[in-house]
């Protein structure tokens, strides 16, 4: 078992968002919401008590009319790498192992039962993926029959967060696994969001793979922690160092630089 | 060593000296006796109570809906124990059996027991699926992949669920009352400790199994199994 | 025997040192741990096995291609269908939540008859052959009083068998009143029947196009079959293909343009004209077409070349001459070009005069039927039922004509003006003695919704055959609910300005969860027990036996694979496709003598008193057609589009800054149809002077997720009735906007 084991230990699981495709629709965000199970409250409108593992932003230039801009943003789980392999901010910090890095997908994990609430990842995470359940997952009367059982209902009191439909790698596998194949193909496990996309502007795989589209996408750099070699291709607050597996393009200046924290200083020597 | 061969010494002869120091104990007083008599008791109480009446009260037993012999069944059946607990095409494993596979062979009377007449009556008459206890039956968050192990890893039913396969009666039920899930889980020996690997279905003895045989050891937290390879 | 205290030390010492060595400690940690973390109101959705069903969504015209995956009897996700035409593999936002609509709180789960006063939500449950009785005793009488033309029925669509079927029953009863809920799609069929002859359904071949020229049409917020249009739209940017968008407000549509033209409201068909003044004055212009194919091209030529030069353009949309000469000959250089107009979603049916202007565009660079173009798609003929037998009370009926005017000598082409009924209704120009309504929500969705609540409230009789506790249903007598789109069958014909001629196949995915009926079973029904030639007319055992005769031989296919494609389908050639009386295509047109000329559409109330222009837009995340947002929509809501109960109106910061109004201040705002308070978003992406609000919100019925949040913009902005068509061709309004 050891042996056969070794062939998927480097996989490295990661996205590339076509920025200049994505229309803001939000078909990821409720397909997200639909598959895993994602509680709803009568009000949903503050960011800081509405849990969505997929969040959309929306960017604006800052220009004024008619010279304005605006891009969309989807935001999953970033499944960051970490400085050295998988340590990432979250995964850092968490007192309870109730998140981690596996290596052998480049995923970073949430479990919910051993979550004891902290919150500590969420202070850590410099992206705001990491939700805190504040109520009891509710469906009204008869609503719970569309229940997804491949996943858990999350309890309230605990964190969660975007997986990258990881039950959909464990389905793929056991389905591989019973057709005498230890391996599954790219499109075998895509995430709930990549598949409902209208634009086509989410591309899902492995990044260690160069047959698999994101690779070709993104052209992550190996030897700079992934860094993306595609000059339209940026990470999200790249600086940092969290080696983010989240690859975002955008054809437009603008958008590339609002991917990081710069500094009015930096920005304006960044744009002349 | 000289230096820890004296240390060594020392303490020993520290601890003769404490020795010394409590041995005068004067028979008349009573208040000692008690003392370690009252020690005694609560020691042998709490003994009783834990391994004893602790196990009794934690478990309520509960009746399974009419005595399955999967003796019998194994006899009748071709492939083992994959006839009725079969793999889906999707790779999902079938668990235990709906009433729609049952009826397959029980569409009519199939001997005359007592418990086939339960059977026959109050599920196949009525349509309605069997409430089994599950014996094995884990949390929401546990995933299990029958087929990772069955097919992938080659192991037997055996392993995990003992020799249930060829048993004429029903274990008894136990269901612990503050979780919920069954005494198979834990064990049946309140101790915990386990003579066969099917003794106990709990996180640590698939971690342990897990770590023997180097499944996904590529944890960055804990540097063994990784957690979502049996959560979801 | 005296305790010492000692003693008792000693017994608890005892007992812990004893205690320790038994398994109680651990394991009473071990399973108060797992009981904690599985409390047992957190639901355990039951396993079980996978399977999936084929269907086609109708939640929306768009008509999506759906797969479902159930787990046992349970519907647990819904997917788009791969190699459906058009969605192929994806959906939109409100499909994908579809399962929160079929398991919701907002069904109405028996048939229902009103106890307490309209709209006061009171109601009783009854039985199905007691309210089929009470309705077939409604109907009855109005026939016996000799008034069956005032029967209303007000159906989503026109097209499929389910509403043929009601259109057959009133026929039948001798009611033409059939109504269906407008859309840009009533403007688009006039269009291309005065134009090209035939009553068609106006389709965009836009994934083969290599520069859309868009009117304010919302491609990618909702705008036509949505999905497909996404899909399209990214096909766009892969073959390096131009989008310019021509918008008031910065949309998502103009944002993701490759050009966005800002332009002043409601002034897109003076741009088109504009635009046709540069094609025809520098001889731009498919010759082949407008020599061979085409009919007063002389007179249109005068015309746009006299009063649309791009100086006199400029004035009316603000856009500059050089910007205008240059679209026009990107326009007309590009190998396939497409204008496409209708704003937003294409919700208001908007004015003829634009539609024929932008239409013209496309005749000039000769891309009528041609691939990258429009297409002037026939409507669907599969349905072929004997004629309806009528007896002299139906002829009676019949014969006096729509009361809405449709058809009549001031709109002799137009088919349905459902918006001119409330004020008909209120001057008693129109009376109507029963309105059945399936499928559509007047109460939320026309415009001037307090007057169309007035209206209704004036029918003396509501039955609602809606599946869910919407606006209209409140307001209903007696509900008769239908099956979900999830559990029945139906066909649903031609999505939205695809065009490829399609059929598509919506299929039961789960058994009807409540006691509901098919609304083909219970029109069916109603026909039976009302007898005589209605009866006759219906004379289908069940909508299902209805439905396979009707589709023949093509029932295999669609119930095999989900829909079914006329293979054999092509598009009219030039010299075949008009049916006009010249054979050709009409720059202008004899039957209405009308030049596509730029008639501004005059807004209610004066400058002074309402300074800002209001406009309503569509977001793919607020559903704004009779089914409300589901609770997974409403998560996915801007906070600077609702927050808490209340809704933002958009205002450009220089605006705000001149009208006191900071970021998230409360203002009430106030238009000639209504006020209301809102609160303020600042957005650079509009036009100063301009203010906009998103449709869909402000419902008043559904469930606890969606009512009672932000503001109907459809209360705030009434009807404007086109001159030419009857059609509503609002845009927008007037407005104030006042420190609250």
């Amino acid at each position: 078992m050891k042996e056969a084991n070794k062939h998927s230990e480097m996989q490295k699981f990661g996205m590339v968002i076509d920025l200049d495709k994505c229309t803001g629709c939000g078909a990821c965000m409720v397909a997200c919401m639909a598959e895993n199970n994602v509680p709803f409250q009568e009000d949903e409108t503050d960011p800081l008590l509405s849990v969505k593992w997929m969040r959309v932003y929306k960017m604006t230039n800052g220009k004024p009319y008619p010279e304005t801009d605006i891009c969309y943003l989807p935001r999953p789980c970033q499944h960051c790498e970490g400085q050295h392999e998988g340590h990432s901010p979250c995964v850092s910090v968490c007192p309870a192992t109730a998140t981690d890095y596996d290596m052998a997908t480049g995923i970073v994990s949430q479990i919910y039962t051993r979550c004891f609430g902290c919150r500590y990842c969420m202070a850590a995470c410099p992206y705001h993926v990491r939700l805190f359940n504040w109520y009891d997952p509710i469906w009204p009367p008869g609503m719970e029959k569309m229940l997804n059982p491949d996943i858990s209902v999350r309890m309230r009191g605990i964190v969660e967060k975007c997986s990258f439909c990881f039950h959909r790698y464990q389905l793929a596998k056991d389905q591989a696994y019973v057709e005498g194949r230890r391996e599954i193909e790219e499109h075998e496990y895509q995430t709930a969001c990549t598949q409902a996309c209208p634009a086509d502007a989410i591309v899902f795989g492995d990044l260690n793979n160069p047959s698999h589209l994101v690779h070709q996408l993104a052209q992550p750099d190996l030897k700079h922690h992934g860094k993306p070699k595609n000059p339209k291709a940026f990470r999200l607050l790249e600086r940092l160092g969290t080696n983010p597996k989240i690859y975002y393009m955008s054809s437009k200046k603008w958008v590339r630089l609002a991917g990081d924290n710069y500094t009015r200083e930096e920005l304006n020597k960044k744009r002349t | 060593m000289s230096t820890s061969d004296d240390q060594s010494k020392e303490s020993q002869e520290v601890a003769a000296t404490e020795k010394t120091d409590l041995e005068p104990i004067e028979p008349g007083q009573s208040s000692v006796g008690h003392v370690v008599l009252f020690f005694i008791v609560g020691f042998v109480a709490s003994l009783v109570l834990g391994w004893v009446i602790f196990p009794k009260l934690l478990y309520s037993t509960k009746p399974q809906p009419f005595n399955y012999s999967h003796a019998i069944h194994n006899e009748l059946v071709d492939e083992g124990c994959e006839s009725c607990h079969y793999f889906r095409e999707d790779g999902s494993f079938s668990g235990i059996p709906s009433l729609e596979s049952c009826v397959e062979c029980h569409e009519e009377m199939q001997g005359d027991s007592e418990d086939e007449a339960i059977f026959m009556e109050e599920y196949v008459a009525k349509d309605r699926e069997i409430p089994w206890h599950v014996y094995s039956r884990q949390p929401d968050c546990v995933f299990f992949s029958h087929a990772a192990h069955v097919k992938m890893g080659k192991m037997d039913c055996v392993t995990c669920h003992g020799h249930i396969g060829e048993s004429d009666q029903l274990p008894t039920y136990k269901e612990n009352r503050i979780s919920t899930y069954s005494i198979d889980i834990w064990g049946r020996n309140i101790s915990g400790i386990k003579r066969n690997s099917w003794d106990r279905m709990k996180m640590n003895d698939c971690a342990n199994c897990h770590r023997e045989n180097g499944v996904n050891q590529r944890s960055v937290q804990t540097r063994k199994g990784g957690c979502f390879v049996c959560h979801n | 025997m005296k305790i010492a205290r000692r003693s008792f030390l000693s017994f608890l010492i005892g007992g812990a040192a004893g205690t320790a060595l038994t398994p109680l400690p651990w394991k009473l940690t071990d399973d108060l741990s797992i009981w904690s973390q599985n409390w047992p109101w957190t639901p355990v959705p039951p396993k079980g096995a996978a399977n999936q069903v084929n269907s086609v969504c109708s939640l929306c015209p768009g008509g999506c291609g759906i797969t479902v995956r159930k787990i046992d009897e349970r519907a647990v996700k819904i997917e788009g269908m791969d190699g459906y035409p058009g969605n192929d593999g994806s959906l939109c936002t409100l499909c994908l939540a579809g399962l929160q609509l079929l398991y919701g709180p907002s069904r109405v789960q028996a048939p229902m008859k009103r106890v307490g006063k309209r709209g006061e939500g009171r109601w009783q449950k009854i039985s199905w052959e007691q309210a089929l009785e009470e309705v077939t005793a409604k109907l009855s009488d109005l026939r016996a009083a000799d008034a069956p033309e005032t029967l209303v029925a007000l159906l989503g669509s026109d097209r499929g068998t389910v509403p043929q079927l009601f259109n057959r029953f009133l026929t039948a009863y001798g009611s033409p009143n059939f109504f269906r809920t407008p859309s840009i799609q009533d403007t688009y069929e006039l269009a291309l029947f005065l134009m090209h002859g035939t009553r068609s359904m106006a389709s965009f071949d836009i994934e083969n196009s290599d520069f859309v020229l868009s009117f304010g049409s919302g491609m990618i917020d909702g705008w036509g079959s949505s999905v497909r249009m996404f899909k399209a739209k990214s096909k766009l940017r892969d073959a390096n293909a131009t989008v310019c968008q021509i918008e008031t407000r910065l949309s998502n549509t103009a944002a993701k343009s490759d050009k966005w033209v800002s332009i002043n409201p409601g002034t897109e068909a003076a741009l088109a004209l504009g635009l046709a003044h540069v094609i025809i004055k520098e001889a731009r212009y498919n010759q082949d077409f407008i020599t061979n194919y085409t009919n007063g091209f002389n007179k249109f030529q005068q015309l746009v070349l006299e009063q649309y030069s791009p100086s006199n353009v400029t004035m009316v949309t603000g856009i500059d001459p050089e910007t205008i000469t240059s679209l026009a000959r990107s326009f007309a250089s590009a190998r396939h070009p497409l204008a496409i107009c209708g704003r937003g979603q294409g919700a208001t049916p908007g004015s003829l005069n634009e539609f024929i202007a932008v239409h013209a565009l496309n005749a000039l660079v000769g891309n009528i039927n041609q691939k990258g173009g429009i297409w002037a798609m026939p409507e669907p003929d599969y349905i072929e039922w004997p004629d309806v037998p009528m007896d002299a009370v139906a002829a009676n009926g019949m014969q006096k004509g729509r009361m809405d005017g449709a058809g009549s000598q001031n709109f002799p082409h137009s088919r349905y003006l459902l918006n001119r009924l409330p004020d008909m209704i209120h001057s008693g120009e129109a009376t109507i003695g029963a309105l059945m309504v399936i499928g559509s929500n007047p109460v939320h969705t026309l415009p001037d919704t307090p007057k169309v609540q007035t209206a209704l409230d004036k029918i003396p009789y509501i039955v609602s055959l809606s599946s869910f506790m919407d606006e209209t249903t409140q307001m209903a007598d007696i509900i008769l609910p239908n099956h979900t789109n999830f559990e029945r069958y139906q066909d649903v014909p031609a999505p939205e300005g695809l065009p490829q001629p399609i059929i598509g196949l919506s299929q039961p995915i789960v058994e009807p969860q409540f006691n509901t009926r098919h609304a083909g079973d219970i029109i069916i029904q109603l026909a039976q027990s009302l007898g005589g030639n209605v009866a006759e007319a219906l004379a289908w055992g069940d909508y299902e036996t209805c439905l396979q005769e009707t589709l023949g031989d093509k029932w295999d296919m669609l119930s095999e694979q989900g829909f079914w494609v006329d293979e054999s389908f092509n598009i009219g050639a030039w010299g075949e496709a008009f049916e006009t009386d010249s054979g050709k295509f009409e720059f202008t047109n004899a039957a209405i003598n009308r030049l596509p000329l730029f008639n501004p559409i005059n807004l209610d109330g004066s400058s002074s008193e309402y300074p800002l222009v209001l406009l309503p837009y569509d977001s793919m995340r607020i559903s704004a057609g009779h089914i409300g947002n589901p609770a997974f929509l409403m998560k996915t809501i801007e906070d600077t589009v609702l927050k808490g109960n209340s809704g933002f109106v958009e205002i450009n910061p220089q605006t705000a800054a001149s009208l006191g109004l900071a970021q998230g201040a409360k203002a009430i705002i106030s238009t000639p149809t209504g006020s209301a308070e809102v609160r303020v978003h600042h957005f650079d992406g509009i036009m100063p002077g301009v203010i906009a609000m998103p449709r869909g919100l402000g419902r008043t019925a559904f469930d606890k997720y969606v009512a009672h949040k932000g503001i109907n913009v459809n209360g705030l902005i009434g009807a404007v009735e086109d001159p030419a068509s009857g059609l509503d061709a609002a845009w927008g309004t007037r407005a104030s906007l006042t420190k609250a």
